[in-house]
């Protein structure tokens, strides 16, 4: 009996310290357990703002009018109800807002036709003045287009409610802010024409729709053609028929994208890194897994990492050439070390060396009687395969495909030349090179975007379309062009979005990044005087002249400042 | 009129119906309240279980409302700190600065045109390197074209209307919590919606503000909160209402074996006794019980040694008797017979002896008779007789006194033959001691004999209309030696034991011997007999009550009509 109760009261006091300890707490203290690091916000969205269009004001004067006019159009396609309220019924009627957007200056004016002030029923003549700073077709293409644009007019009626707009220009018409607002740049990324083994890239500007996700935005984009720019030059992994159901976060945090169409045809590796960095290099489902199904089924799945091969780009060691001629490989260390073969030893009277896929070790460089190629072996030797004028050909290119491209002003014709075909130099079609100065032909590494320098003063992009039935450079839009007196020294494809422009103007020099895609430009700092531009992503070489010589100089990750590397005449990077 | 007679046909059958469920409705009430009043533990059960889930709910409530108010208040507070601190920014950035020019722009990016944009990206994390808020921000300005901004898909008609129209009237920061639904959701979201009016002093202009925040998380949170309350409720009150059960299992049950002893003690098993098990209340009850049950058992075993014994005395002393009394009526039948030859005082004295000596025989008869019966030594000497003949006996026997009080039968006889197995000398002396009776209290009115019989019995009922017996007398007449007036003297020598020795006849033969009178009207006494003997007696061919004193009743509407023979059957049957 005391024993028992003797126990009792041991165990009510054990229970007692166990509820004061730890249970009883507001908050135990405890640890360490393992946590889901996913989840943090979310991966299929990016937070924007809008316009709200508010419908017009009887007391507002007809350039209020019209600015909110202006306003509703920015907001017209998430409010399409509040744009007709400025209109007479005549003009809802007649407006159509389809066609290319034009987009002009934040500080437009609106001017006024005649002074007097209108009556009730008079109409009221007035225009927008602005800088045309782009436009955004249908192909959603971003195309810069500076200078004045066309004026715009409108026709106002003052009507029991205040002015309403009677004429007005079909299309819509955005300020740069509005732009900026509710249109994202977004990179999509198809398929290489004939190998259809790497991504090139097409910048589209997309707009935002304030009930889907901007990642179901950019796969319903995929889905369609790509821009004007690459019409015909890529292709998709999508058959065609292929429709997004829906674009969600599933379990485990996976991004789970359902389509349904016939994907069964398709291999899905070329789909799902065309979705896996047409998303990623977005900024959307970063770090996670993406999942298609298609039709409620497992199709594909994507990991966290891309198979490099996708964004390969022939070889990533920079070279260069010395002062008799010889190529060297740029070490880290910053000292050379000569190639083997006829490529490293002294070549008086060789330019324009280009090095072909890393891989394949083949360089080309323009001699006084043509363009001549050699391997990077100690039996190379330099063999000419293409014959001509050095000041008639432009120095040569390689496409990643292995075969040698130039262009023979003598003739106006692009050759192109296959090592292994053991043909002769054969023709490319360029219809819209005819009749042009071209002094510079540069095939990008994803084998598809052409830059081409025409005379000394314009750049322009084209693409490579046709296929394997006949290549056909095309597609050709103007990227940048010097004012006169000015001249372009040299281009080089940075990656497959950017070129980069050596300019010399009266100022100076300067050093243009200009984005393909829709014509973005940044201007990189430069000291000294440079000559010849390699680059390979987010790593530029050039040459310069300085009080020491010819350099090699070297553009830090900053993007800021330049670092000598070491003496020599020009650098190279494999392809481009 | 047959609408009105169809109408109150319907109306009946509706009543009927109505009366039906009614009925069937308190036959059921009537059935749970027995029950209920039955069982003390379903009383106990039942009100743990009311009290216990009146002080859930009440806690249940108390407490939900305490954690609503707690979760929603921080959610509150923090909601309008946030929205506050965001109206500064906002009023801060749409003040113009007067050292705009030399105050350089943020590094968050190039400055837009507008500072409505710059402060929206801001605030809505749209801008460059923005991370998603948690809420929605709408700033209307209605006057000014281009001047309302919205984050992710708020529209303007999602401001619930009476905080815009509140905002706008008083011009105070003003919050509302309301189901909003989004453009392109389906659902309405839980939301809570601050609004706030913002100045801008140099143009005068006002924007009203309005932060969106999703209260989806507060209400998920609550809803399992609220669901966790119910639950453990639930739980409780099933587990408070499980241990009401065993708790008074554990009383009820001993209670209820008690009871069930005591009725098994109460039909006369004095040996039952209660199971004692350990020292607690009802071990110490059950121990009462059976110290109760052996004494009632003791004195219950001595009184019926002492009855025992009193009966043996009676029995002791009528034989005891006989022989002396033999003797003295020898020597009394000499003195009568002789009394002729003595004086007349001596002559009346042998007389009046004699007379008395045959009463004292006869009672002494009838003392031992009694005494057999209760020394259960009484018996049966059964044959099939009619009973008419029984009664015809009884009646020749009795002539000669009724002829001495000038009374005269009516004789009520069927015409079949009443057959049924009885004790012949038995039966005619119950008859012989109610014509006796009858003759004695008739007061020289007529007496009616009536003979009745049925399938399982037969009855025999003696009517006079003497002075009748008073309420209550009915079954005194029964007892021993009772006098219904005692200061009236004996006129035909009945001892006072005829009745009861009569009853007890009629006991052994499992049939009744019943008795009615009312003060004036005479009585009635009706000897019922079942035809085979032994047989259960269900009811008696003849009435009780005279059938003409019944009829009177009817008449003056003092009962229902409906008084059968089964009524006062039943009312005897006890007595039987």
């Amino acid at each position: 009996m005391t024993r028992a109760r003797r126990l009792g009261v041991r165990l009510a006091v054990a229970a007692a310290v166990a509820c004061a300890g730890s249970g009883c707490a507001v908050i135990p203290v405890g640890g360490p357990s393992i946590v889901n690091d996913a989840g943090g916000g979310d991966p299929l969205s990016k937070p924007f703002q809008r316009m709200i269009a508010t419908p017009p004001q009887p007391t507002w004067d007809a350039e209020q009018v019209v600015r909110g006019l202006q306003a509703a159009m920015a907001a017209y396609d998430d409010d399409p109800a509040t744009l007709p309220l400025y209109l007479t019924p005549e003009a809802r009627a007649a407006w159509k807002p389809t066609g290319t957007v034009t987009v002009i200056d934040d500080a437009f004016q609106v001017t006024y036709a005649d002074d007097r002030e209108a009556d009730a029923g008079e109409e009221r003549k007035v225009s927008i003045k602005a800088r045309q700073i782009a436009t955004i077709g249908d192909d959603d293409a971003y195309v810069p287009s500076p200078g004045p644009a066309p004026e715009k007019d409108f026709t106002l009626v003052k009507t029991d409610k205040g002015y309403r707009v009677d004429k007005l220009p079909d299309g819509l018409l955005l300020t740069s802010s509005d732009v900026a607002r509710a249109y994202r740049g977004t990179n999509l990324y198809y398929l290489n024409g004939v190998s259809q083994d790497r991504l090139v890239v097409d910048r589209v500007w997309l707009r935002v729709r304030p009930t889907e996700s901007f990642a179901r935005t950019i796969v319903e984009r995929l889905l369609k053609e790509p821009s004007a720019g690459l019409r015909g030059a890529v292709t998709t992994g999508f058959p065609p028929g292929t429709k997004v159901d829906s674009v969600r976060v599933g379990e485990e945090d996976r991004v789970v994208i359902s389509l349904s169409g016939p994907l069964y045809l398709t291999k899905p590796d070329a789909l799902m890194a065309q979705l896996k960095l047409s998303l990623n290099k977005n900024g959307m489902a970063i770090g996670r897994t993406i999942e298609v199904q298609v039709n409620g089924e497992p199709f594909a799945s994507a990991d966290r990492d891309l198979d490099q091969g996708w964004t390969d780009n022939g070889g990533n060691t920079p070279f260069y050439t010395d002062r008799e001629g010889a190529l060297h490989v740029l070490t880290d260390d910053g000292s050379g070390v000569t190639v083997p073969g006829a490529a490293g030893q002294p070549n008086p009277g060789f330019r324009y060396f280009a090095l072909a896929k890393q891989t394949s070790g083949l360089v080309a460089a323009m001699t006084s009687t043509g363009i001549s190629i050699t391997t990077l072996t100690q039996e190379g030797r330099w063999q000419q395969v293409i014959q001509g004028d050095p000041d008639k050909l432009t120095p040569p290119t390689w496409h990643r495909d292995g075969s040698l491209w130039t262009y023979d002003r003598k003739n106006g014709v692009v050759l192109r030349y296959d090592p292994q075909s053991g043909r002769g130099p054969e023709r490319v079609a360029a219809p819209k090179l005819q009749g042009l100065d071209v002094t510079q032909l540069r095939i990008a590494r994803d084998g598809v975007r052409v830059a081409v320098m025409t005379g000394r003063n314009t750049v322009q992009v084209g693409a490579l379309t046709g296929g394997a039935a006949g290549y056909m450079l095309a597609n050709f839009h103007l990227l940048t062009t010097v004012e006169v007196g000015g001249e372009i020294l040299d281009i080089a494809w940075g990656d497959g979005e950017h070129v980069l422009v050596l300019v010399k103007s009266k100022a100076g020099q300067s050093l243009r990044e200009i984005n393909v895609g829709d014509g973005e430009t940044v201007q990189l700092p430069l000291k000294d005087k440079l000559t010849y531009l390699a680059a390979l992503g987010e790593r530029i070489l050039a040459a310069a002249d300085t009080d020491k010589g010819t350099q090699i100089l070297e553009l830090n990750q900053d993007h800021q400042s330049w670092t000598a590397r070491l003496e020599a005449t020009r650098p190279l990077f494999p392809l481009s | 009129m047959p609408p009105t007679k169809n109408a109150r046909a319907r109306r009946r059958t509706l009543r009927q119906i109505l009366g039906g469920v009614r009925r069937r409705v308190r036959r059921a009430a009537g059935g749970a309240r027995s029950v209920w009043r039955r069982s003390l533990q379903l009383q106990v059960v039942t009100s743990t279980l009311v009290i216990s889930v009146t002080v859930v709910v009440v806690l249940g409530a108390f407490l939900f409302d305490q954690i609503n108010r707690s979760v929603l208040e921080s959610s509150r507070q923090s909601s309008v700190s946030e929205a506050f601190a965001d109206r500064l920014q906002i009023e801060d950035a749409l003040t113009p600065k007067s050292d705009d020019q030399s105050k350089p722009s943020d590094a968050g990016g190039a400055p837009s045109g507008n500072p409505l944009d710059d402060v929206m990206d801001t605030v809505t994390g749209s801008g460059e390197d923005g991370s998603k808020k948690r809420y929605d921000v709408l700033i209307l300005n209605p006057a000014v074209p281009g001047q309302s901004r919205a984050s992710g898909n708020v529209v303007p008609e999602n401001i619930p209307l009476t905080l815009r129209l509140n905002l706008q009237r008083n011009g105070k920061t003003v919050a509302y919590i309301d189901r909003v639904r989004f453009p392109g959701q389906s659902l309405p979201r839980l939301t809570f919606v601050v609004g706030g009016l913002v100045h801008e002093p140099v143009t005068g202009q006002t924007y009203q503000i309005y932060h969106l925040f999703p209260l989806d998380e507060e209400e998920q949170l609550l809803s399992n909160v609220r669901l966790a309350i119910v639950v453990v409720g639930l739980g409780l009150v099933l587990l408070l209402a499980a241990i009401a059960y065993l708790v008074t299992r554990q009383v009820v049950t001993p209670v209820r074996l008690a009871r069930q002893a005591a009725e098994r003690l109460a039909a006369g098993k004095l040996d039952e006794r209660l199971k004692v098990r350990g020292e607690d209340d009802l071990a110490r009850l059950a121990n009462s019980f059976n110290e109760m049950a052996a004494n009632l058992a003791l004195k219950i075993h001595q009184l019926e040694e002492l009855s025992q014994v009193q009966r043996q005395f009676v029995s002791d002393v009528s034989h005891e008797l006989r022989t002396p009394l033999t003797t003295v009526r020898m020597a009394a039948d000499l003195l009568y017979d002789a009394r002729e030859d003595f004086d007349p005082m001596a002559a009346r004295s042998a007389e009046l002896m004699q007379a008395q000596l045959e009463r004292f025989e006869s009672m002494l008869a009838d003392l031992l008779e009694i005494s057999r019966y209760d020394a259960g030594a009484a018996t049966l000497d059964l044959d099939p007789v009619d009973v008419r003949d029984v009664v015809l006996r009884a009646i020749a026997d009795s002539e000669a006194l009724a002829e001495r009080h000038a009374t005269r039968f009516e004789l009520r006889l069927p015409n079949e033959p009443c057959m049924a197995e009885i004790d012949n000398r038995r039966v005619e002396r119950i008859l012989r001691n109610l014509l006796f009776n009858a003759i004695e209290h008739g007061e020289g009115r007529d007496i009616v004999v009536t003979v009745g019989a049925d399938r399982d019995a037969v009855a025999v009922a003696v009517r006079d209309h003497g002075i009748g017996l008073k309420t209550g007398e009915e079954t005194m007449v029964f007892d021993r030696f009772w006098r219904a007036d005692p200061s009236r003297a004996r006129t035909i020598g009945g001892t006072g034991l005829g009745l009861a020795i009569s009853r007890e006849d009629a006991t052994l033969h499992g049939g009744w011997l019943q008795a009615w009178g009312q003060p004036g009207e005479g009585s009635q006494f009706r000897l019922t007999l079942p035809r085979v003997a032994g047989a259960d007696l269900k009811g008696s061919p003849l009435p009780l009550v005279p059938p003409e004193i019944e009829m009177r009743r009817t008449w003056r509407g003092h009962m229902t009509p409906v008084l059968l023979p089964a009524t006062g059957d039943g009312a005897g049957h006890d007595e039987g």
